[in-house]
């Protein structure tokens, strides 16, 4: 596999036309390494979560140029994305987004079984993974029977069974309290060295910026520098 | 650590309707509310829809038993016929004239006029009574719950309709009654013999004439058996050349006709019809709003499915599985309301016909109802984000 993970070529994406138009990214150049951790951070606004959902392969650019693991992403047909989300990318969302008819195993197999493992397969690895979040004896509860850090680690045991390479979190400590938030993301940081993922975080939460390999700062739809520490 | 691998693997064709339609499944049951409103719009087409065309059918059955069950092959009726009721008479000669037309293997008369059944409280009651010959008895009775058929041939005897007893003013066997003047007494009932005309009651054809003041010539309808090997389509085209001035049908064109005339002459058809199709349409309104609600309740799960990987198609799956469960269970659900409803209401006058056919049509009809829900709440979908999931 490529050694670059992602990378953007003056990355453009512009909502509306005419007078309407609002370009959230303004030229985005950026690479991020396989196995990296990154962060992505910026105030709201910024067009921090623009460019995940980019990268995501939920949005297509306007302009410039996206590859994921050596696959472009410019100029795909949208029938194109679904395949590519699976093959590549697991998702943590901000709300965790569960699917609460589903048990916690079963919300973590459906991916799986999404890309072709058999039930049995997928609930293997599913136990597996929840073990790893620490969650061995809730995988038979529902979502709504779990606190918002449990879920959360549901969600990221979602995101990384079946080892894709690429896991994107959307602010996934925004709903949680502050020592719940740092377990979730040590959580995370934990099971991506272990094995082997690549991982963008966008986030605002400075307390969790230490887990980051590299923290990349976005303002107004551009990479900037560091703002300075005071 | 090793990086890790794209994900190549994709599950096959049954798999992904398995994987979709178990999340579709589960779904629909998590939501009970919704659930029970949806089966509960499925469950009241398919009675309404069911009790209309039950009782359509008995209604049609009614107007049809008398061709259905007497034993001819081929009716000659007064011309203009089209239903089972008498017009102008027929005649003797037309009589010889069909005996003596080859192919038929034997030609009866049959009479079919009102009486009057006087009651002990001195009231009376119509009856339409059938001059049946002994010793075919090609006209009936049938269905019998009392008595034999060759009692009729005892001096004054007649069958009547057993649900009619009462009505008759206690009507027992041996009981003995005026009957357009003439004493008769019952030797036998009959069950069901209800048509839209006055209760069937049946009597030796010499008796009914007497009873009914009609001369031995005179015939309300010509019953006709072809003999072995002649078609009775083949047959009714010679009787029809030879008797020009009748309408000559075959048991099953007469059948059709009857059929023909209730749905084209009468309004029945077209208020049954009606109803029916008002009872689909609030069923598909009801399922389509309830899958369409579910639908917009759920965005944020359907576009997270989405994000994930799943296809418009692999939703399409969902809800079509969805569709499938919700058609399979209120037809169930249905269909047993409607079998012990029949059940309830069972009677002479009117029972609703539940054919087995009508478990197979309601079947596939419900659930293509379901699966044309379906598609518009699917229609929703497809124009859902999946990038909704980070806003």
């Amino acid at each position: 596999m490529n050694d670059l993970a992602i990378e953007l070529r003056g990355l453009t994406k512009t909502y509306g036309t005419g007078a309407l138009a609002f370009q959230a990214l303004k030229g985005i150049d950026l690479q991020v390494k396989t196995g990296e951790f990154m962060m992505l951070v910026g105030p709201s606004g910024s067009g921090k979560t623009t460019l995940l959902s980019i990268l995501g392969c939920v949005l297509s650019p306007t302009e410039g140029e996206a590859v994921l693991f050596g696959e472009k992403l410019h100029g795909r047909k949208e029938s194109e994305l679904p395949d590519l989300r699976l093959s590549y990318i697991g998702f943590i969302f901000q709300g965790n987004n569960l699917i609460p008819a589903l048990s916690v195993e079963d919300n973590v197999a459906f991916p799986l079984e999404l890309r072709g493992a058999s039930r049995k397969q997928a609930l293997i690895e599913a136990r597996d993974v929840l073990s790893a979040v620490g969650l061995s004896d809730k995988m038979k509860r529902h979502p709504n029977d779990l606190s918002g850090g449990q879920r959360q680690r549901v969600a990221v045991a979602r995101a990384v069974a079946g080892r894709p390479p690429l896991i994107l979190a959307d602010e996934p400590t925004a709903s949680l309290d502050a020592h719940t938030g740092q377990q979730v993301t040590e959580l995370l940081k934990k099971l991506s060295t272990e094995r082997g993922h690549t991982v963008v975080v966008v986030t605002h939460d400075n307390r969790i910026f230490h887990f980051a390999d590299r923290t990349v700062h976005m303002e107004d739809g551009l990479l900037v520098p560091a703002p300075a520490q005071p | 650590m090793k990086a890790a691998q794209p994900i190549r693997t994709r599950p096959g064709f049954f798999r992904r309707w398995l994987t979709l339609g178990t999340i579709g499944v589960r779904m629909m049951f998590f939501d009970r509310l919704k659930l029970l409103g949806t089966l509960f719009g499925v469950v009241f087409a398919v009675v309404l829809g069911n009790f209309q065309v039950g009782t359509f059918l008995a209604l049609l059955f009614k107007n049809r038993m008398f061709v259905e069950n007497a034993v001819a092959d081929v009716w000659i009726t007064p011309p203009g016929t089209r239903q089972f009721q008498g017009g102008s008479p027929l005649n003797d000669a037309q009589l010889n004239r069909a005996r003596s037309t080859p192919g038929v293997a034997w030609a009866e008369p049959l009479v079919l006029q009102t009486a009057q059944l006087k009651l002990p409280n001195g009231g009376s009651e119509p009856v339409s009574l059938v001059g049946t010959r002994a010793p075919r008895f090609a006209g009936g009775p049938w269905n019998l719950v009392a008595g034999e058929t060759e009692a009729l041939l005892q001096p004054d005897a007649v069958f009547f309709e057993d649900s009619e007893r009462e009505k008759f003013g206690g009507l027992n066997l041996g009981s003995v009654r005026e009957l357009s003047g003439h004493h008769v007494r019952a030797v036998g009932f009959t069950w069901g013999l209800l048509p839209f005309a006055p209760a069937f009651a049946f009597a030796e054809q010499t008796l009914a004439r007497e009873i009914l003041k009609q001369p031995a010539g005179s015939h309300t309808f010509l019953m006709v058996g072809a003999a072995p090997g002649v078609s009775p389509v083949e047959l009714r085209e010679r009787l029809q050349r030879e008797l020009p001035d009748t309408r000559v049908m075959t048991r099953d064109e007469y059948l059709s006709e009857i059929l023909t005339y209730i749905l084209t002459a009468t309004q029945i058809g077209m208020s049954f019809g009606l109803s029916t199709f008002m009872g689909l349409l609030v069923g598909l309104i009801t399922v389509a709003l309830s899958m369409f609600s579910s639908v917009v309740d759920n965005m944020r799960q359907f576009g997270t499915i989405k994000a994930i990987g799943a296809t418009t198609g692999d939703l399409g799956r969902l809800l079509f599985v969805q569709a499938i469960v919700y058609g399979v269970v209120g037809s169930l659900v249905g269909l047993g309301l409607m079998a012990a409803m029949v059940q309830g209401i069972r009677n002479a006058q009117l029972t609703p016909i539940l054919p087995n056919l009508a478990v197979g049509i309601t079947f596939t009809l419900m659930i293509g109802v379901c699966l044309l829900a379906s598609v518009l709440a699917l229609v929703r979908l497809r124009k859902l984000e999946p990038a909704m999931v980070f806003r």
